[in-house]
Formats: structure tokens, C-alpha cells, sequence
């Protein structure tokens, strides 16, 4: 009696095991949710790590926005925290038809994402007052004609952070001794080398972030991927080869590592003194400002070559809503109502986000006014990124994968296998080329 | 039904007759049950996907719901793709390597961890524990022991004066790195295995092996080795499959297929296509004749071993 029992509670636990297993795993095909509830998709709120002071400060800036809206609104908004977006997740929604309503997204994926037809135009919820407000270099990449498709949140642009002592252990004590040309910058290079201390560092790791870090080094000798119609390669050009030549050069006389230190996090690597100066984005002064804030550290603008014009490039990330979403219309009014409206609300939130969750330069003209009114560029490195390196900025470009690959194995190859810079801009131009011949779609910028 | 219908004549009534019968059949039904689960799974997680990789190998699939037959379009772009290419010579040039590697240090680590030592349990314990870490963690450490100058490794030669190369930086060490570490992390799951191989070798043919004055080497060469056959045709296969077709978060934290593509094997190739360009129909069909070729290297197995018994009978 005990084993048929015991066979009897096997079975029936078994059966129960099949019962509940089936519609679990079947749940995970269904779509979800209501059209009184729509999804936002972002990679700061909820906060994933309360005990990280930076995304604290960001994550309140999404749900008190988020809370003013559902205050006031029958429809609902509600957060999702996924990783950084443009990874598999995203992705993989999108191919199965399930992406969120609103989301994030960086100018490098706008092409590819208007293309499909899933960003709604946001142009008929905006005035033209507020559409003017952008700060046009920046907003380009965000237009198809004179349509708006996504709202840029924030201004970043790169420069190179220093670390002030490590800079006067080899003698650079003033602004003026900072490099301002790519020789000078080699030459402080060499100079950290010699004497044995940490490097500058650029980015090595192949990818979209790689090639966003790049470009300006192009841009400043007049170099350009596409050519200004957006029908043709303009890579292999002196410009391009230059820039090339100079990761080369990074690397081949050592004054660059080939593998960024700190896990490629800028404002950690000087704080911890792995390296002397790193080039990367105005996000690290929020870095700087809620784990070290006492720590010594300066901004130059990015060197120019011979006869270049100082350049950087403008990232940053934007509000987009989803046109196949359960109600695009609302999704567009959110965004609009949330960074994109000439009420004091939005352009006050617009203003919170650049300078107090964040540190960054602020899209919009009018809040940038009121920021800098508020005192938000006070601090010398802000006040040197708004008046120095912001007006030499360039929209982060949004080149389709194709394009962005062949750049990128031209980058590599040159950097950290010494190829012929002359040789992989000439293949790369080829690739590109290539492409474009079959193209259709938005204009590549 | 079988055994009422051969139930000799006197046997036990009619009512006897069926328990075995109703036995073996609520025994069926608990097994099918307690394999329903796992079934239901495998054909959602496995079945289902493999069927549509095939059948998305077909067609340009632009990532957002559109789909478009080409036929064999995604086939002949890839034979003509320099980067599809390249992964699957740099694959294949690192299976060759890995896979002896990895069944050379597996066996060893075996043949070590059998003998009877103080601790024995907990070495075979620590070789093993890399298994139960997330490939994600294991991956994250290496980084940060083989990063440049500051890592770890580089420290501990430092102070015997050796210049360390970058590891993950230069192409022929990443490479390098890459299988280091992916045998350091597998090594403990194949020694297991080994393990249970050597373990079911009688001890009295190593008694006899040692009265007829057989030293170590010739002890291994005559009885481990042929009787451990069976146990290394299925490390050969496994390891294969399970190498080719893994490993991605290791390569995806520890190199994202860099530097200069060198580390990009198939399996990164096919999540770049996917997942970082969209083009979900071309990655379907590189991921078909991934299925392809193991498929070829499994029969080949069997049929170079025969079946893993390599014309030895049972043994």
C-alpha cells in the first residue's frame, strides 16, 4: 500500500508538475498588458542598484516624471528597467512584435528603426516654437525632412578628461601646457611613457561606441563616411586616413593600451589612477561629482591636426514611441508632454536631467538658458563644455549596420593590427559603396 | 495485453491478470508525466526554434516583423561574405586546438584525481566548481586579471621582470586567452566524465598489469586507454558540439569578437548578424549549416569509431 501511495503521489505530481509547467511556459509566447498601460523601456528606472548614488539620482528623475504624468492622465505609464537598450532585447521585442510603447534610442539606431516604420512622427504633438527650441546640430540626426521622430533628452559630448596630478608629475601644471594639436598630444603621450605613468586612453573595443568616439577625429580633418547627398562613400579621403593613422600611431608608439582599463569607465580609471587622461563623454562629470567629488581632474578639448578645425561629436539619447505600439498617439503625447513642450514643466525637466541627475548639455535652447540662468554651468568643466567644446559639436551620425561595420573593421585593423591606413579606408570606401548602390531609405547623415 | 493473452492455463484469474498490466500502464502514465515537462520544453525551446531557423534561413527578415523569401539568397550571400568566411576558418582553427587541449588536460586532471590523496574530494571539488559559476562572472575576472599592465597576471610577471603582451588586445594572444580560459572553465565538467570512465575499468586488471611488472606508461597504454575508448568518442563529440556552438558570453564580455575580428567565432558572427545588425534570416541560415557541419562531424565520429566502440567490440 505504501509504494502504490508513494506511485500515486508521483504521478499525481508529475501531473501537476505538466499542469502548471505548460501554461507557464506557454505565458512567455502571449502578448501582455492593456491599452490603458503603456511601457517604457529605459536603462534607469526602476533602479536595479539603489546603493549607486549616479543612477539614483537618474532613476527618481524618470518615475517622479512618470508619476506627474500618470497623475494626470487615464493612461497609464509605466517603467522598465531592461540593460543598456540596442541589445538583444530590444531586438528580439521588435522582431516578435511586442516592443514597448516608448523607449530610448541613440541616434547610431534612428535609421534603422524609421526605416522599418516603427517610429512615430512625433512633429503633429510638438509646436513649432518647441521644435525650433532644439538645438539644431544636435537635432539633425533625430529629423527625416522636416519630421521629427525622436526627442533627444540630453547633449554629450566627448573630450578628454585629465587627471591633475598625474598631469604635473611630468610637468603639465597649466591650461596652457595642455596638448592642442594630435603632435602635442602624441608627445604627452610618449612623455607619460617615459616616466612611467598611466597612459591616455582611447577607446579600443570594437563596436558602435568605438566608432562614435572616432568620428570627430575625422571630422577634424575635413574627413567624412558619406558623402554630403548621402549617396556615395566619402571614407577614403585624407581626413579618414588621418584619423586612422592616429589610432595607429596610439598604440604603435604605446601610448595608448589595447585594452581600456577599469572595465572602459573613464571617470573611474583616473580616479583610480589607471590612467593619466581618457577620452570620453561629459556623463563622467556626474561620475566624478557623486563618487569622488573632490578628485583633481580638468577637460581639454579633443587636439586638432595640422590646418583641422576643433570637432567633437554630440551624443546622447533621445524619447521615440512606437508606432506598431498599443497607442502610438498617446506615446507621442508623452514624449511631447515629458522634454518636448514650451510649458515651464518640461523645460524645467529638461533643465533637472542636464544638470542635476545628469551632467550633460541641454537640448533645448530655452533650457539651456534656464540652466545656465539656475547656475547649472557654473562649474568650470561645465561652463568649458557649453562655451568650449559644445559649439564644436556634430550630431552623432546614424549610419546603417553596414556602414558602421566597414568603419569599424577599418578602425581595428588599423589600431591594433597596424594595417595601412591609406589601404583600409580605400576598402572600406569600396563596402560602402557597395551598399549604397541598393539603399533606400531615410537620408544617412 | 501481452501477458493476459500468454497467461498459461490455471494461471490467476482474470482480475489478477491485469495488475501487472494496469501497473505498467499507471507506471507509463507516471513516466510520461514526469517527462511531459521536460518534452513540452525541449519542443517550445528547442524543437520549435531549430524548425524556424531553417525556415527563416529563407528569407531576408528585416527584425521588425517583415519577412521577404529569397530561397537559397542567404546561402550564396554567405559563401561570398569575407567576414562569414573568416569566423569559420578562425572556428575552426581554434576547435582544432581547444578540442585535443581540452581531452588532454580533462584526462590528466582525471587520471590525477583518481589516486587516492589527503583531499582528494576537495581538489576534484575546486576543478569542477568553475562549472557552477555564470560563464558572465567567469568572464568578467579573467578581464579584469588579463586587462593591460594592471591586471593581475601582468603584475606577477612584472615582478620577475617579464613584460607581459596584451592578452586581450593583441589578436594572436586574445585568441590565446580565449582558449585558456575556456579550458580552465570546461576542464572540471570533462575530468568528471573521464573520471567516471576510469572508474569503471576493473582494479584487477591493474592488479594483473602490475604482477606481470607493467609500468605506469604501459598500464595506460593497455588498459586505460583502450578500455576508456567508449568514454572519450563521447568527449570528442559532446566537446565539439558543445564548443561550437558556446562560449558566446565569454567572448561577448571578454573581446566582443575583437581585437580586429580575430576572435569572432561562428557562434559571435551569428549574434552580431542577429542581434546587432537585425538581419535575422542570414543569421538563421548560418546557424542551419552550423547544424550542417556537425551534423557531418558527428556522423564522421561515428563512423571513423564505429559508434565509439573503435572495432573493439563492447569494450
Amino acid at each position: 500500500m505504501a509504494g502504490i501511495r508513494r506511485r500515486s503521489l508521483f504521478t499525481a505530481a508529475a501531473a501537476g508538475a505538466a499542469t502548471l509547467g505548460a501554461p507557464a511556459l506557454l505565458s512567455g509566447c502571449g502578448k501582455s498588458g492593456g491599452a490603458k498601460e503603456l511601457t517604457f523601456w529605459n536603462f534607469y528606472a526602476p533602479n536595479p542598484n539603489p546603493g549607486d548614488p549616479t543612477l539614483a539620482a537618474q532613476s527618481k528623475w524618470f518615475e517622479d516624471m512618470v508619476a506627474a504624468w500618470n497623475r494626470e492622465h487615464e493612461t497609464k505609464i509605466r517603467l522598465q528597467y531592461v540593460t543598456i537598450l540596442g541589445t538583444p532585447k530590444l531586438a528580439t521585442a521588435f522582431a516578435a512584435d511586442e516592443g514597448p510603447d516608448i523607449f530610448l534610442i541613440s541616434p547610431g539606431d534612428i535609421l534603422r528603426y524609421y526605416n522599418a516604420g516603427v517610429l512615430t512622427d512625433l512633429t503633429p504633438y510638438l509646436t513649432k516654437e518647441a521644435i525650433a527650441d532644439f538645438s539644431r546640430p544636435n537635432m539633425d540626426t533625430r529629423l527625416v525632412g522636416d519630421r521629427v521622430y525622436a526627442l533627444p533628452m540630453e547633449i554629450e559630448p566627448l573630450a578628454m578628461f585629465y587627471s591633475k596630478p598625474l598631469m604635473e608629475s611630468v610637468g603639465v601644471t597649466a591650461d596652457s601646457d595642455l596638448p592642442t594639436t594630435w603632435d602635442e598630444m602624441l608627445a604627452l603621450g610618449e612623455k607619460l611613457k617615459r616616466a612611467k605613468k598611466p597612459p591616455i586612453v582611447f577607446c579600443a573595443a570594437p563596436g558602435y561606441y568605438q566608432n562614435f568616439t572616432w568620428y570627430p577625429w575625422m571630422w577634424q580633418g575635413g574627413g567624412n563616411a558619406i558623402s554630403a547627398d548621402g549617396k556615395h562613400s566619402a571614407f577614403d579621403s585624407p581626413g579618414a586616413v588621418h584619423a586612422l593613422n592616429l589610432y595607429k600611431q596610439t598604440i604603435q608608439r604605446g601610448i595608448s593600451p589595447r585594452v581600456e582599463p577599469a572595465n572602459a569607465d573613464g571617470a573611474l580609471a583616473l580616479m583610480q589612477g589607471y590612467a593619466a587622461a581618457y577620452h570620453t563623454g561629459i556623463w563622467s562629470v556626474a561620475e566624478f561629482r557623486h563618487r569622488k567629488p573632490k578628485f583633481p581632474y580638468g577637460v581639454f578639448a579633443p587636439p586638432t591636426p595640422p590646418g583641422g578645425t576643433p570637432k567633437t561629436v554630440l551624443g546622447g539619447w533621445a524619447f521615440v514611441a512606437n508606432a506598431r505600439g498599443r497607442d502610438p498617439e498617446t506615446a507621442a503625447k508623452f514624449c511631447a508632454w515629458a522634454i518636448g513642450s514650451m510649458e515651464q514643466d518640461s523645460i524645467d525637466r529638461v533643465v533637472d536631467w542636464c544638470t542635476k541627475a545628469k551632467a550633460d548639455i541641454a537640448p533645448r535652447k530655452s533650457a539651456l538658458e534656464l540652466a545656465t540662468r539656475n547656475g547649472g554651468y557654473d562649474d568650470p568643466i561645465m561652463k568649458k563644455f557649453k562655451d568650449e567644446i559644445f559649439p564644436t559639436g556634430r550630431g552623432e551620425p546614424r549610419y546603417p549596420p553596414v556602414v558602421y561595420k566597414a568603419i569599424s573593421d577599418a578602425i581595428q585593423a588599423c589600431q591594433l593590427t597596424g594595417a595601412d591606413p591609406r589601404q583600409q579606408a580605400e576598402l572600406a570606401s569600396k563596402q560602402i559603396d557597395a551598399y549604397l548602390k541598393s539603399y533606400e531609405g531615410g537620408r544617412i547623415l | 495485453m501481452t501477458a493476459v493473452a500468454q497467461a498459461p492455463a490455471g494461471a490467476p484469474s482474470t482480475t489478477s491478470g491485469r495488475r501487472p498490466t494496469s501497473r505498467r500502464r499507471r507506471e507509463a502514465l507516471a513516466a510520461m508525466l514526469f517527462l511531459a515537462p521536460d518534452m513540452l520544453g525541449l519542443l517550445l525551446f528547442l524543437g520549435i526554434p531549430m524548425v524556424a531557423c531553417l525556415v527563416l534561413g529563407f528569407f531576408q527578415v528585416d527584425g521588425f516583423g517583415g519577412y521577404k523569401w529569397i530561397g537559397l539568397g542567404n546561402y550564396e550571400r554567405m559563401f561570398a561574405d569575407p567576414l562569414f568566411l573568416h569566423s569559420l576558418r578562425t572556428t575552426l582553427l581554434y576547435l582544432v586546438i581547444l578540442i585535443p587541449g581540452l581531452f588532454v588536460v580533462s584526462l590528466a586532471l582525471a587520471l590525477l584525481v583518481r589516486q587516492r590523496f589527503p583531499l582528494v574530494g576537495l581538489v576534484r571539488s575546486m576543478l569542477f566548481a568553475p562549472n557552477v559559476v555564470s560563464l558572465v562572472v567567469v568572464a568578467l575576472v579573467w578581464k579584469f586579471m588579463l586587462t593591460d599592465q594592471i591586471g593581475v597576471i601582468d603584475r606577477i610577471l612584472g615582478f620577475f621582470g617579464v613584460t607581459a603582451p596584451s592578452w586581450l588586445g593583441t589578436p594572436k594572444w586574445a585568441v590565446g586567452s580565449i582558449l585558456v580560459v575556456t579550458i580552465w572553465f570546461a576542464m572540471g565538467y570533462y575530468m568528471l566524465i573521464f573520471l567516471a570512465g576510469l572508474q569503471d575499468i576493473p582494479r584487477e586488471y591493474y592488479e594483473v598489469a602490475k604482477l606481470d611488472g607493467a609500468g605506469p606508461w604501459q598500464t595506460f597504454r593497455h588498459i586505460t586507454w583502450p578500455l576508456l575508448k567508449p568514454t572519450s568518442f563521447f568527449i570528442l563529440l559532446t566537446s565539439t558540439v558543445s564548443m561550437m556552438t558556446g562560449g558566446l558570453d565569454l567572448l561577448y564580455v571578454l573581446t566582443s569578437g575583437g581585437p580586429a575580428n580575430s576572435t569572432t567565432l561562428i557562434i559571435y558572427y551569428i549574434y552580431q548578424q542577429a542581434f546587432v545588425y537585425g538581419e535575422f534570416g542570414y543569421a538563421s541560415a548560418i546557424g542551419a549549416f552550423l547544424v550542417v557541419i556537425l551534423l557531418i562531424w558527428s556522423a564522421a565520429l561515428f563512423a571513423l569509431t564505429r559508434g565509439g566502440r573503435f572495432g573493439d567490440g563492447d569494450k
